[in-house]
C-alpha cells in the first residue's frame, strides 16, 4: 500500500512557513549572542554557547550553513585538522584518520553536518541568506546588535531598489566572517579600530595564534576564527580546520563571562 | 680587535623552544671558558620584571610588531587590546604561543632594560634564548629579513629563527609553493625533507644553540661574532645546510684561529 501525503492546500503551506519564521524572527529581535558567519567557528562558538543555555542566532550571508568546513584544499572534500583539536571530533561524533602523526584528516561533508546538527540540537537559530549590513552602537560606544538585510537585495543595483535593512539587538555580537572581517570592518569605517592585514602564511604557528588572539575587540564585540588573523595582522590561515573550531570554543567561553558580567551590571 | 675582559656570562629563557637544555649549553660555556662565570638565569620577565610594570612592558613589545616585511615600521602607534593582553600572558608566563614578528632591534632595546643597571657592563655577556622571531631592516634591498641572532647588550637568540631565518633547500620552497596553491597540509611537505633543516623541538636544537652562545661570547670579547670558516661554529650561515654542517657536521668545532684563542684560558679575561 503506497502511503498518501495529507492534503494540504498551497495556502496552508506558506501559512506555516510565514508564521514559523515570523514568530521565530520576533523572538530573535532581541538575543544573547548574534554571531555572524556560520563558519566552524561561528557554528562552534554558537553550538557551546546555547548549551550554556543562552539565546543565540547565527546569521549566514548563504543560504547553506558550513562555510568552507564542507571542503579542504583544491576543492577535495576532505578537512585536516590538527592535534588537539580532534577532541572537537570526538564530542562530536565524527570519524577520523592520524595520517602523519598530529595530523588528521576526516570527511567534510560528514563533519560539516555534524556540526551543523550539533548546533540546531543545542538550540542554535539562523538567519541564513541574510548579510550583515551594519553593528548597532549603544551611546556608550558598546556594540549592541546587528544591521542586516536579505542577501539578494546587495546584489541588485542600488538604482533599481531601495530596501531599508532591519536591526536585532544583542548583548554580544560575534564576528566569524572569516579573513574578511565584515563586523570589525565597520567599527574600522567610523575610526573606532584600526585593524592590521593578515601577514604572510605561516600555517605552522597560525593556529596557536588564532586561539591566543580570539577575545574582545571592542566592548560588546568579540573576533573569532580567521577574522581574528585579519583584526591583528597574524599569519594566514592555511587549510586546516583545528583552530577554527577551538577558537569557537574559545569565543563561547569568553562570551559567557561577558554575558555573566552584563548580568551583574544589569 | 676590541679586546674585552669577560666577568660572567649569564643565560635566560625567554620561551625558548621546549627541546632547548640551557643547562647543557651553560655547561658547555663553561668547559670552553672555564675561568668565566656561567650562570642560568631563567625567565627573565619572572628574575627583573616589577608587578606594576607589565602593562607597560606588554603595550612596548605589542607595539614592535613587524606588519610588513617590505614596510619599514614606524614605531609608536598604540597597539590593539588583544595584542597587549597577549603579551601579558607571554610575560607572565601564561602562554608560549609564538608566530608574531617582531623588530630585532627594538626587542634588543627592551630586554636589555630588563638588566639591572650594575650589570650593563661589557665584562658581562648576557645572552637571551627566546622562541619569538624577530627580523631585521636592510637598507640595501628595502626589507625586513629574519634572523637567528642579534649579538650586543644584551645578545639574543631565537629558537624560532633559527628554523625559519637560514633558507631550507631550494626545492623545498618550489614544492611549498605548489602546496599551497592546492592548499595541501604543509606538514606532509616536512616529513618529506625531514632532517635537512632544523624544525621546532629538534633534538638538534641544543647543540646547534652552542654555536650560537659561542657567537654571542666572541662578540663580547672581540667585537665580531663570525668567522668566514664554514667548518667552524662561527660561520654566520644563511642556508640550513651551511648551519648543520658547521654546527654539527663539520670535523672540528672551530677553526685553526678561533680554537687557538679557546685554548688560551686566560684569552677572554685579558684586557
Amino acid at each position: 500500500m503506497v502511503e498518501k501525503f495529507s492534503p494540504v492546500g498551497e495556502k496552508e503551506v506558506t501559512r506555516a512557513i510565514a508564521s514559523e519564521f515570523v514568530t521565530q524572527f520576533l523572538e530573535y529581535v532581541e538575543s544573547d549572542c548574534i554571531i555572524v558567519g556560520g563558519g566552524p567557528s561561528g557554528l562552534m562558538a554558537g553550538r557551546n554557547l546555547a548549551r550554556a543555555g543562552k539565546k543565540v542566532l547565527i546569521v549566514e550571508r548563504n543560504n547553506y550553513i558550513g562555510g568552507g568546513f564542507w571542503i579542504g584544499g583544491y576543492l577535495m572534500n576532505k578537512v585536516t585538522i590538527r592535534h588537539p583539536a580532534e577532541r572537537v571530533l570526538d564530542e562530536l561524533g565524527i570519524p577520523y584518520k592520524e595520517v602523519t602523526p598530529g595530523l588528521l584528516v576526516a570527511d567534510g561533508p560528514h563533519a560539516c553536518s555534524k556540526l551543523i546538527a550539533s548546533a540546531c540540537d543545542s538550540g542554535v537559530k539562523f538567519a541564513n541568506m541574510t548579510i550583515f549590513d551594519d553593528l548597532v552602537l549603544k551611546e556608550d560606544g558598546r556594540v549592541a546588535g546587528v544591521v542586516i538585510n536579505w542577501t539578494p537585495i546587495s546584489a541588485l543595483p542600488r538604482e533599481i531598489t531601495c530596501v531599508d535593512p532591519v536591526a536585532l539587538e544583542s548583548t554580544i555580537v560575534m564576528d566569524a566572517t572569516g579573513h574578511d572581517a565584515q563586523v570589525v570592518r565597520k567599527l574600522e569605517e567610523r575610526g573606532l579600530i584600526k585593524t592590521k592585514g593578515f601577514g604572510a602564511m605561516w600555517v605552522e604557528r597560525s593556529e596557536d595564534l588564532v586561539i591566543e588572539y580570539t577575545g574582545e575587540v571592542h566592548p560588546g564585540l568579540i573576533v573569532i576564527g580567521m577574522a581574528v588573523t585579519t583584526v591583528y595582522g597574524l599569519p594566514r590561515m592555511g587549510p586546516t580546520f583545528g583552530a577554527m573550531l577551538l577558537s569557537g570554543e574559545v569565543g563561547a567561553e569568553i562570551a559567557l563571562e561577558k554575558l555573566h558580567e552584563r548580568a551583574k551590571v544589569k | 680587535m676590541r679586546g674585552q675582559r669577560l666577568n660572567k656570562i649569564l643565560l635566560y629563557n625567554e620561551g625558548a623552544d621546549q627541546a632547548l637544555n640551557i643547562e647543557e649549553i651553560a655547561e658547555y660555556l663553561r668547559k670552553k671558558l672555564a675561568k668565566v662565570g656561567v650562570e642560568v638565569r631563567g625567565d627573565p620577565f619572572a628574575f627583573y620584571l616589577l608587578q606594576n610594570k607589565i602593562l607597560d612592558y606588554a603595550r612596548r613589545i605589542a607595539s614592535i610588531k613587524i606588519q610588513e616585511a617590505t614596510r619599514r615600521m614606524v614605531f609608536g602607534q598604540e597597539p590593539l587590546y588583544g595584542e597587549i593582553e597577549y603579551e601579558k600572558r607571554r610575560i607572565l608566563g601564561k602562554t608560549r604561543a609564538f608566530g608574531i614578528l617582531y623588530d630585532g632591534l627594538e626587542l634588543q632595546r627592551i630586554f636589555w632594560e630588563l638588566i639591572p643597571g650594575e650589570e650593563r657592563r661589557l665584562e658581562f655577556v648576557h645572552i637571551f634564548f627566546t622562541n619569538r622571531l624577530f627580523a631585521t631592516w636592510e637598507e640595501s634591498d628595502k626589507r625586513y629579513h629574519a634572523r637567528t641572532s642579534v649579538y650586543g647588550m644584551p645578545s639574543i637568540i631565537s629558537t624560532t629563527g633559527v628554523v625559519e631565518a637560514p633558507a631550507k633547500p631550494r626545492e623545498y620552497y618550489l614544492l611549498k609553493q605548489q602546496y599551497e596553491m592546492l592548499r595541501r597540509d604543509l606538514l606532509e611537505l616536512k616529513d618529506a625533507f625531514k632532517g635537512r633543516f632544523i624544525d621546532y623541538e629538534d633534538e638538534r636544537l641544543t647543540e646547534v644553540m652552542k654555536g650560537y652562545a659561542m657567537q654571542a661570547v666572541f662578540y663580547s670579547v672581540l667585537g665580531e661574532p663570525f668567522c668566514e670558516d664554514k667548518g667552524c661554529r662561527l660561520y654566520n650561515a644563511h642556508w640550513q645546510e651551511e648551519l648543520i654542517f658547521a654546527q654539527l657536521g663539520s670535523e672540528y668545532e672551530f677553526c685553526p684561529r678561533h680554537t687557538k684563542f679557546l685554548e688560551d684560558e686566560e684569552w677572554a679575561l685579558r684586557r
